[in-house]
């Protein structure tokens, strides 16, 4: 095996200009591979953070409630009870939040905006802190018993606000009445994308107010999880639990809790349910922007590879060609097929995998000086990605997917030409012309 | 003298087209162990067809090919390969040497294929024999840093380093001057004479002919005389001395 690596190697350093094109092909796509890998990774993780901290928790328990059967409010009742029997069915959480959720317009003197709105209580909100920049105010102000409401730099514009000024929330509440409430601006964070267009935050208080609330009632807890793989392991866990110790709890349903209006109006009960979801069900639509975003990554990948395995099989057939003589002594003087075969195969392995160790290390290292360059996303990217920069993160095992990958598949496409290498008749071989 | 090689009504055809092109037509011969014998013929006598029937590189349309005692019709292409590593060595007219390998790895290369040998041992046969054929100097040059008779030599190391019984020599001498040929040819009569080994080697140079203990000669397909070399060079026709026209007498029962 030694002798026949030397040769595949020698092969390929004395076909220096055929080695390097084909090289340089294998080294960009394992590349892209790893780029558009590293970009996908980014984003899912970019949206894993902002979408937790700032829609959902790793799992929620959130509340319907329905006061007839044909209208259905966001509210979890005995919010305490709820809360404690959350904190022991989950021990090993790390963070537990509740927020109340709801809807309405705010209104200033120059303009209206609408969108939901979220009750936190901001001196429990770690993750949100961690994600939102704030560029006016503080984030403090959401957590006292003001009334306060967190704008985004484009609603603050649209309203022309400014911290300190007033604004007007407006919202119909459970009797079909609407309701309205003066809160003071008292932060204005940086856009995060669609978040930022269709919400907003509040102190908790202003929706108790807004609503007219019990204060023994909320929107959602909110668990999050050191391990957010967890989280469907943690929902059925919750699911049974919950149901023990007699909660009422509506059926498994994987989507955000705002698609489920419309069904829960449709359903004869009344009084509230509990509807337990982890952070995918919430941002599924998201995912689904992931999966397309993965699909058309997959495809690309796909037809590049297909592209290389093809330049490959065409390197091959060449070599085959220019070698057959060459081939025709080896066999003459007693090399098996096998070997023939074998002797093809390491000339791409020891390309493919040298080329491939090469692209992932330009990948990985081109990952990381993107990153480091902060480089700015388009305010249509921004909107999908929640994030004004781009970010990519290399996962180690998907170096080690494109390392193994990419060999692997190349070694294929030679495989056929250095097969009919290894057919061929001794004496045919001997005899060609080339 | 024991029989190494025989052909039995042995025909090869080629197809060209529609055409079917005859190579060689009812040829039976048999060579004994030890003999230096040169096939004789001019261009598309069926010279090299002969030598890689032989040589197990290609199969008879008809006809038996006993190598080693062994019916080469009967052997499987693992079977082939291996009687072509243990048993045969070739040389060949454009030396046929592994382009990247230099000349200890292109000789030493046969012995790796067999796997019997330690390290040990494979260098101490390669370099014994590298220095017999006058290369003991030149055992990390390329094929393309060595001249013709040198490369011939390496390819002739390497055909001798398996101790094959037969070596099969397709025009060794064609492609080299007549000083270096005649050097070449004196080589494996050397080593013929010394080791016993069996050379069956074509040519169409009467000078090299003169060498060779017997000569056979094709012309169109057909064995036309085979017997030893006159005082001019010229092979005389003594069929009787090896030749048997039809079958070889021990197949003739089969």
């Amino acid at each position: 095996m030694g002798r026949l690596l030397l040769i595949a190697a020698r092969n390929l350093m004395q076909n220096r200009r055929r080695t390097a094109l084909l090289s340089a092909a294998i080294v960009a796509v394992t590349m892209l591979l790893v780029l558009l890998g590293s970009l996908g990774n980014g984003i899912q993780a970019t949206l894993l953070e902002a979408g937790t901290a700032m829609l959902t928790g790793h799992v929620n328990v959130g509340g319907f409630y329905k006061i007839t059967s044909g209208m259905g409010s966001p509210i979890l009742v005995e919010a305490e009870r709820t809360l404690k029997d959350v904190r022991e069915l989950v021990p090993e959480s790390a963070q537990i939040v509740d927020r109340r959720r709801g809807f309405g317009k705010i209104v200033s003197e120059s303009d209206t905006v609408q969108g939901a709105l979220t009750g936190i209580d901001a001196t429990n909100e770690d993750a949100l802190r961690g994600v939102l920049r704030i560029v006016e105010g503080s984030l403090d102000s959401l957590g006292g018993e003001d009334l306060s409401i967190l704008l985004f730099q484009k609603q603050a514009e649209r309203l022309k606000v400014s911290v300190g000024d007033d604004v007007t929330l407006s919202s119909q509440v459970v009797r079909g009445q609407t309701n309205a409430l003066k809160v003071r601006v008292g932060a204005i964070a940086k856009d995060m994308g669609l978040i930022s267009i269709m919400s907003s935050y509040v102190s908790k208080n202003v929706l108790r107010d807004l609503y007219q609330l019990d204060p023994d009632t909320t929107g959602v807890i909110m668990v999050y999880l050191d391990d957010p793989d967890q989280a469907a392991t943690v929902k059925a866990k919750l699911r049974e639990g919950l149901l023990q110790r007699n909660h009422r709890l509506m059926e498994d349903e994987p989507d955000a809790f705002y698609h489920k209006f419309q069904q829960v109006a449709g359903e004869d009960w009344t009084g509230m349910k509990l509807d337990v979801t982890t952070w995918e069900d919430e941002l599924a639509n998201v995912q689904w922007t992931m999966k397309t975003f993965d699909t058309i990554t997959s495809l690309l990948i796909g037809v590049l590879l297909v592209i290389v395995i093809i330049g490959v099989m065409n390197t091959m057939w060449i070599t085959v060609r220019d070698r057959t003589r060459e081939i025709g002594t080896l066999r003459a003087i007693g090399m098996g097929r096998l070997r023939v075969l074998v002797m093809f195969l390491l000339e791409t392995v020891i390309l493919s995998t040298v080329s491939a160790l090469l692209g992932v290390s330009l990948g990985a290292a081109i990952a990381g000086l993107l990153n480091w360059l902060q480089i700015p996303v388009s305010p249509g990217f921004q909107i999908f990605l929640m994030s004004d920069t781009l970010r990519l993160v290399v996962a180690p095992y998907s170096l080690v997917m494109a390392v193994v990958v990419v060999p692997l598949l190349t070694t294929f496409g030679a495989l056929f030409p250095a097969s009919r290498a290894a057919r061929l008749k001794p004496v045919t071989a001997m005899q060609h012309a080339g | 003298m024991s029989d190494v090689v025989v052909l039995s009504n042995v025909s090869k055809e080629y197809p060209l087209g529609k055409l079917v092109v005859p190579a060689l037509k009812e040829v039976s011969l048999s060579i004994g162990a030890g003999e230096f014998v040169s096939i004789a013929g001019p261009s598309g006598s069926g010279k090299t067809t002969l030598l890689n029937l032989v040589g197990c590189v290609d199969t008879p349309t008809s006809g038996a090919v006993i190598v080693d005692g062994l019916d080469t019709a009967r052997l499987s292409e693992r079977d082939l390969t291996r009687l072509r590593l243990e048993k045969l060595g070739f040389i060949f007219q454009s030396f046929n040497l592994i382009a990247v390998l230099d000349t200890f790895q292109n000789v030493e290369f046969p012995l790796l294929l067999q796997g019997k040998q330690s390290r040990k041992e494979r260098r101490e046969v390669v370099s014994e024999l590298l220095e017999r054929v006058g290369l003991d100097k030149h055992h990390h040059h390329r094929p393309n840093e060595l001249s013709g008779g040198q490369r011939q030599r390496v390819a002739i190391a390497r055909a001798l380093v398996t101790r094959p019984r037969i070596v099969l020599a397709d025009e060794p001498t064609a492609n080299l001057d007549t000083g270096t040929g005649g050097a070449i040819i004196d080589l494996m009569k050397s080593i013929n004479e010394t080791q016993g080994t069996t050379f069956i080697f074509s040519t169409h140079d009467a000078r090299v002919m003169k060498h060779a203990d017997r000569v056979i000669r094709l012309e169109d397909g057909r064995i036309v005389s085979s017997g030893d070399i006159a005082p001019n060079g010229a092979a005389g026709s003594r069929p009787e001395l090896s030749v048997q026209e039809g079958p070889a007498p021990y197949l003739a029962g089969e």
